[in-house]
């Protein structure tokens, strides 16, 4: 035991204090701090309302009243600083409309006269809104923010404006297009737990792909940490001290140890930003609103409890056939090739995972849970559904913890006899016979 | 003779393709320095990694310390393989201190004991550097080291002096004489027949996995016999060399151009070869009858062959 937490402490100790993982770790919530913190200050430039000139060709009010609409358009709806627009309405004869048009648009975007300049030209006529035809001629038509704002704000005046035409009452018909609210609550074992699922879901979500990503990321570095020790020949020493499954174990916990702090330090990160993400923009100078509502899932304990139980037997399984992988290989260029069969396993559990979606409680679900490979994607995310019986859950994890002994055994045997082995790389028919003769 | 610490039992290891280690039988005593030699590929570091359990022989038995050799012996055993290795990327005290636990040591003691190693062997400014900052002899310093620290009763080394310079190479030599003194047992593998010749008290030599000659090194070159002769010439090469051509003196001869080491010819004796070489008027410096060297035992014991391999590998 001394021995195995040794290994553990070195494999732990080394990685840690190497240059990529502090970058890494950091980078990590660098990045999130970064893209959390860009909008809020993007909102907070200052950009100027933009000088529109609402040239009016039409009969009747619908002019008068896009122009009156523009000028009540924030430049951002949630602060509320300023408005978006400087507007001017300028009702014309439709026979002057080509000429007034095209001597607006010789003011438009001028560079020599900044401030009589105009940002653009909004051209309506009678057939407007017969047609839904509106033109706008301007210097910002390239910024699909900018004419995406126009757009959405036209496009309900118009309608209104056509039902008003019809002699219906647009606020009638207006209430009757109102989404449907529609409720979830999710029942579990005859009683409504008011929750509504969604949240713990994609939570659970979020976490097969965290689990995913680890597996791919330092199960890679398990292998190719085998193979530096048998090329720098480290390995016969150790061969000699410890046994193979000491060797293993202590390589496989202490890099999925590493694994999880820099997962715990990401988590962290981003609960930090969810939970105190108004504070935090106050401290950069915008209201606490700025901050989307990223309603961040009330994580009941139970449900982490799985969640780190099933990472934890999925790393040491899938980690452990990594390190047998290495343990055939004198070279890392080698691995490359040979541990496609793992990573495609790892593929198949991810993919089992969407594929009981749509039925999470159903026979195939059931079964997949008790299949090791799959089980750690796959019954997580079904907790998250609704908690499964404890006879299901201790199921999967005898199934898991079964798997993975067996892992072990086999791939103790392929490192026993691998981790002296140089030169070429194994065959598959050679590799059988090191785990039958052991 | 008491229980021999370490004993094989007629020990068979086979690779695919080829046996490497065939019927080997030998025992090791407690205490003093014991030569395992041969050519390369004589089956030497086949038969250390069985003695250090990473190898399971195919046939016979392998006894440490009186039981049956496991893995429970590893604490008690030093080993320094032929392929050193370490983890280049950690630092020297750190790694030792590593190494010590891995054979039980607490890490608090492990360290102790690395620094005042690291003293000894004059790595004490070392210690917080990365392994591979230091040179290539400073490292296998390290790992010497790192197969001392838990005070072994048995320290195996394969080919220990391979790669040194001859500085670092007395520095491990004096340290290996002294553990002996204190009563360890060493088992060294070496395939220069001199080395072994100086330093140690029993040999086994091997060759193509097979034990050729066994016992303590004073009574190998006794049982040898005092029938060798070692002489130098200043003229007449010629004349020379067909004096030790005649097979009615000499059985075989070293011929090393100026000199030779001669074996006589049964029934023949020193004098009638010192009476013919001086008939042969070749300027005789030097004439003694002497014990045999090792190596010249070795060549004796597996032929030719294997002697070219041996001359090869100690010119290199």
């Amino acid at each position: 035991m001394h021995k195995i937490l040794a290994v553990i402490r070195r494999e732990f100790m080394t990685r840690v204090h190497t240059r990529a993982f502090v970058i890494g770790t950091i980078l990590g919530p660098l990045l999130m701090g970064f893209m959390f913190v860009l909008p809020i200050l993007l909102s907070r430039r200052e950009t100027a309302p933009k000088q529109i000139v609402v040239l009016d060709a039409a009969r009747g009010e619908f002019g008068r009243l896009t122009a009156e609409r523009l000028r009540g358009e924030m430049r951002d709806t949630v602060t509320r600083t300023g408005p978006r627009y400087r507007i001017t309405h300028l009702a014309v004869n439709p026979g002057s409309l080509q000429r007034v048009r095209d001597s607006l648009v010789t003011l438009t975007g001028s560079a020599s006269e900044p401030t009589r300049s105009l940002d653009g030209v909004l051209v309506i006529d009678d057939t407007t809104l017969s047609s839904g035809r509106i033109q706008y001629l301007g210097v910002n038509v390239g910024s699909p923010a900018d004419m995406g704002a126009l757009r959405r704000a036209l496009d309900p005046l118009v309608k209104s404006a056509r039902l008003t035409e019809a002699g219906v009452d647009p606020m009638v018909v207006m209430g009757a297009l109102r989404p449907i609210d529609f409720q979830t609550l999710k029942v579990s074992e005859g009683r409504v737990t008011g929750d509504s699922g969604e949240a713990s879901f994609l939570l659970a979500y979020v976490m097969s792909f965290m689990l995913y990503f680890a597996l791919l990321l330092y199960g890679i570095q398990v292998m190719s940490s085998v193979v530096e020790e048998k090329s720098s020949r480290i390995m016969e020493v150790l061969v000699s001290s410890l046994t193979p499954f000491q060797m293993l174990l202590g390589k496989v916990v202490g890099v999925g140890l590493v694994a999880l702090l820099q997962i715990a330090i990401w988590a962290g990160t981003a609960m930090v930003l969810t939970t105190f993400g108004g504070r935090i923009a106050t401290m950069f100078g915008a209201s606490p609103a700025t901050v989307s509502d990223l309603p961040l899932p009330a994580v009941s304990p139970d449900m982490l409890i799985v969640f780190l139980l099933f990472f934890s037997l999925g790393f040491l399984f899938f980690a452990a056939a990594y390190a047998a992988v290495g343990s055939m290989c004198s070279t890392v260029q080698e691995t490359q090739q040979s541990h496609t069969p793992i990573t495609l396993l790892i593929a198949a559990g991810l993919f089992c995972m969407f594929a009981l979606l749509s039925e999470p409680a159903g026979p195939l679900a059931r079964t997949l849970s008790l299949v090791p490979f799959v089980a750690p994607f796959v019954t997580p995310v079904r907790y998250s559904f609704a908690p499964l019986p404890w006879t299901e859950l201790l199921a999967s994890t005898v199934a898991m913890i079964l798997g993975i002994l067996g892992v072990i055994w086999i791939a103790a045997r392929i490192y026993r006899v691998g981790i002296l082995s140089y030169g070429k790389k194994a065959s598959f028919r050679e590799v059988v016979r090191w785990v039958r003769e052991g | 003779m008491p229980d021999p610490l370490l004993r094989l039992d007629r020990v068979v290891k086979r690779f695919s393709g080829h046996t490497a280690v065939r019927s080997l039988s030998m025992s090791v005593p407690s205490g003093g320095i014991f030569g395992l030699l041969g050519p390369n590929g004589a089956g030497k570091t086949t038969t250390i990694r069985m003695i250090m359990n990473i190898l399971t022989p195919d046939e016979g038995t392998i006894t440490l310390f009186g039981e049956p050799a496991s893995r429970a012996h590893s604490d008690r055993i030093g080993f320094l393989p032929e392929e050193r290795g370490l983890y280049r990327k950690m630092e020297v005290l750190d790694h030792l201190a590593f190494l010590g636990e891995t054979k039980g040591l607490r890490r608090r003691d492990a360290q102790a004991r690395a620094r005042a190693w690291l003293e000894r062997l004059g790595l004490g400014d070392w210690t917080t550097h990365r392994v591979e900052d230091l040179s290539k002899g400073m490292q296998q310093k390290v790992q010497f080291i790192g197969t001392l620290l838990h005070d072994p009763a048995l320290i195996v080394l394969d080919e220990p002096f391979s790669g040194l310079d001859p500085v670092n190479s007395k520095v491990m030599k004096d340290v290996v004489v002294e553990l002996a003194r204190e009563g360890r047992t060493v088992l060294f593998s070496t395939h220069i027949m001199e080395q072994a010749e100086r330093m140690c008290d029993h040999i086994v030599i091997i060759a193509r996995g097979e034990k050729v000659v066994d016992g303590a090194v004073a009574d190998v070159k006794r049982d040898a016999g005092a029938r060798h002769v070692r002489l130098t010439f200043t003229r007449n090469r010629d004349a020379a060399r067909r004096v030790l051509q005649d097979r009615a003196l000499v059985l075989r001869a070293e011929d090393h151009g100026a000199s030779a080491e001669v074996e006589l010819a049964p029934g023949a004796n020193g004098e009638g070869l010192l009476r013919a070489l001086v008939h042969a008027d070749v300027g005789l410096s030097q004439f003694a009858v002497v014990e045999p060297s090792l190596e010249s035992i070795f060549i004796a014991k597996v032929g030719p062959a294997a002697a070219t391999a041996v001359a090869e590998v100690a010119g290199a």
